[in-house]
């Protein structure tokens, strides 16, 4: 901790010095009756003071969900007396007090040892750091004051609070692993597909009996198999639109959270991209810990400002593997990311857009130039879904407060009737 | 806000005591201190503790310029100078305070106890500097010389603090 002198001392310290003097030169006795309690003061003050010995921690949970409470502990322990401490907690803005105080001034007697309670809600999704922690103490008549902060604060990661999906995007096409999509071709799997005559090899278990009865020969049945699929989350974080408590940002992280636990209970391979200022990646994988891997890595999302013309050749090919489903999360506000998806779509991927619409986080002006401008925006927007469409990408808008389940079901809906072109 | 007013209260009843003096001279000298009260005040309530000082200085200025036909030493000048010390804590404190700040009710008290220990001991040493100054007029040498130690004394006690 840093001590120095308060400005109170220089004060009195000028003020005596004064006095004194002019206590000499004027030969007025009072005056050294004036400036006595000043000069006791100091010395008193020089007396009592001394450096505090303390010591500060902080401890807190490491993860937590969006909108749960976090209980944040300060310990502090003295082996000399501390007259006042100060302590303030510096929050980052995803979280808020709400019990405790966040700043408050207390003492400390020998060998005390107080724990300060805070709990916190956190309020958005992220890697919250607390802190920094200032701690400040003035000696009795606050003569010097030292101040520090803690050096090392807790880091809260914050998890975003996921919607429940009961039915989610199915591929076009699905992978070799076992999974719960059952897939278009034939082969070794639960669902009924067709029938054929028995063919050499064919195990009995498959044979149709009634319908080999029926025609007078062996037919046996045939069946799809149920596969994985690997789907790609794409997050467009070139732009966002913010409105006081959300974002296009935080609508596009919590429906990517959500959908990764979706596909990963069904046993499919999960990747992410976030593309953006900064371009991040995961590569496709199954199970819990690949969910915890993209959650985590979503918390690190964030619009970074940047000029650089970025296209899909940046992101690594293992990263977008054949026949995986991509499903883009963007607000068509960056005209690089609507290149990217229109590229992607030109490849040959299954690709899907969830629009995350900015429109909720705008207003249009009442009238004038404002109001047109406003007008053209939105038109070029419809133009741009349509242009998304016209190149075979399902396209739905989503707006804030409205379940991701109805978008979902409206990108299914084109799907079903869209015919699929290969080039 | 208790504490500002308190510090400016005490300034303005220094500023009372000047004035009832009557003369022309003690007018001049209640005018000077009622410039150090409103310059306290001014200094709290723009949380500018660099006023403090000015503002003591002035109101002291004002006391003297008040008691200075007086060929004796003025008996409440211990008092005055408790006063001002009392004002000048109390301001400073009223600077300091932040509403932000949940301060522990134990705290407020130690401090105020602290304040009013310190003001009380102040003016007992003030009070004894003024017996001293009025025993030394009528003293001779020795007196002189004992002050004199005294004050030496004195500063060495405080080198030796700072060092």
């Amino acid at each position: 901790m840093t001590r120095r002198a308060s400005s109170k001392l220089g004060a009195y310290a000028a003020l005596s010095a004064f006095g004194l003097v002019a206590a000499l030169v004027l030969g007025r006795p009072e005056i050294v009756a004036l400036t006595a309690p000043f000069l006791f003061a100091v010395c008193l003050g020089l007396a009592l003071g001394g450096s505090p010995r303390f010591t500060a921690e902080i401890e807190a949970a490491e993860r937590t969900i969006e909108g749960d409470e976090v209980d944040v502990r300060i310990t502090l322990a003295a082996s000399a007396p501390v007259d006042r401490l100060d302590v303030f907690v510096r929050l980052p803005p995803g979280l808020r007090v709400t019990r405790g105080e966040q700043a408050r001034s207390l003492r400390l007697a020998r060998g005390e040892r107080r724990e300060l309670e805070l709990t916190l809600r956190a309020e958005r999704w992220g890697a919250h750091r607390i802190g920094p922690v200032y701690l400040r103490t003035r000696d009795p008549l606050g003569l010097y004051s030292a101040e520090g902060m803690l050096a090392r604060t807790p880091e809260i990661r914050v998890y975003p609070r996921e919607d429940t999906l009961r039915r989610i995007l199915q591929p076009r096409d699905t992978q070799v692993f076992a999974g719960s999509e059952v897939a278009r071709h034939k082969g070794e799997g639960i669902e009924f597909a067709d029938m054929r005559p028995w063919a050499a090899g064919d195990p009995l278990k498959r044979i149709n009996w009634r319908a080999t009865a029926r025609r007078g020969e062996v037919w046996v049945n045939e069946s799809h198999p149920e596969r994985n699929t690997d789907v790609i989350l794409f997050v467009d974080s070139f732009a966002e639109a913010r409105g006081e408590d959300a974002s296009t940002l935080d609508l596009a992280v919590r429906a990517t959270a959500a959908l990764a636990d979706a596909y990963i209970a069904r046993r499919d391979r999960v990747g992410l991209i976030s593309f953006g200022g900064i371009l991040r990646w995961l590569e496709p994988g199954m199970g819990t810990v690949q969910l915890y891997r993209i959650v985590d890595a979503l918390l690190d999302t964030q619009i970074i400002l940047s000029y650089y013309w970025t296209g899909i050749d940046v992101i690594p090919q293992r990263t977008l593997p054949p026949n995986a489903l991509v499903i883009a999360l963007s607000p068509l506000l960056d005209s690089r990311s609507v290149d990217a998806l229109l590229d992607l779509r030109a490849r040959g991927h299954d690709l899907c857009v969830l629009d995350v619409s900015p429109v909720p986080f705008t207003r249009r002006a009442e009238s004038g130039v404002d109001a047109v401008a406003y007008d053209i925006w939105i038109l070029r927007r419809d133009a741009l879904r349509h242009r998304l469409q016209r190149a075979g990408v399902a396209v739905a808008e989503w707006h804030e407060g409205a379940p991701l389940a109805a978008a979902l079901e409206e990108v299914r809906a084109f799907r079903r009737h869209a015919r699929v072109v290969r080039a | 806000m208790i504490t500002g007013g308190l510090a400016v209260a005490t300034l303005a009843s220094l500023t009372a005591y000047a004035f009832s003096g009557g003369d022309t001279v003690a007018s001049a000298g209640g005018g000077i201190a009622a410039l150090g009260a409103v310059m306290l005040a001014v200094g709290i309530l723009l949380r500018f503790p660099f006023a403090v000082p000015w503002a003591v200085l002035l109101s002291g200025a004002g006391y003297v310029l008040a008691n200075v036909h007086r060929s004796v030493v003025d008996g409440w000048a211990a008092v005055v100078g408790a006063a001002l010390l009392l004002a000048a804590e109390l301001a400073f404190w009223s600077i300091a305070s932040d509403r932000r700040i949940h301060q522990e009710q134990a705290l407020a008290i130690r401090q105020s106890l602290t304040l009013a220990g310190l003001v009380v001991a102040a003016g007992l040493v003030a009070f004894m500097l003024v017996a001293a100054a009025a025993v030394s007029v009528a003293a001779g040498l020795l007196l002189t010389a004992l002050g004199v130690a005294a004050a030496v004394g004195a500063v060495g006690v405080v080198l030796r603090l700072v060092r």
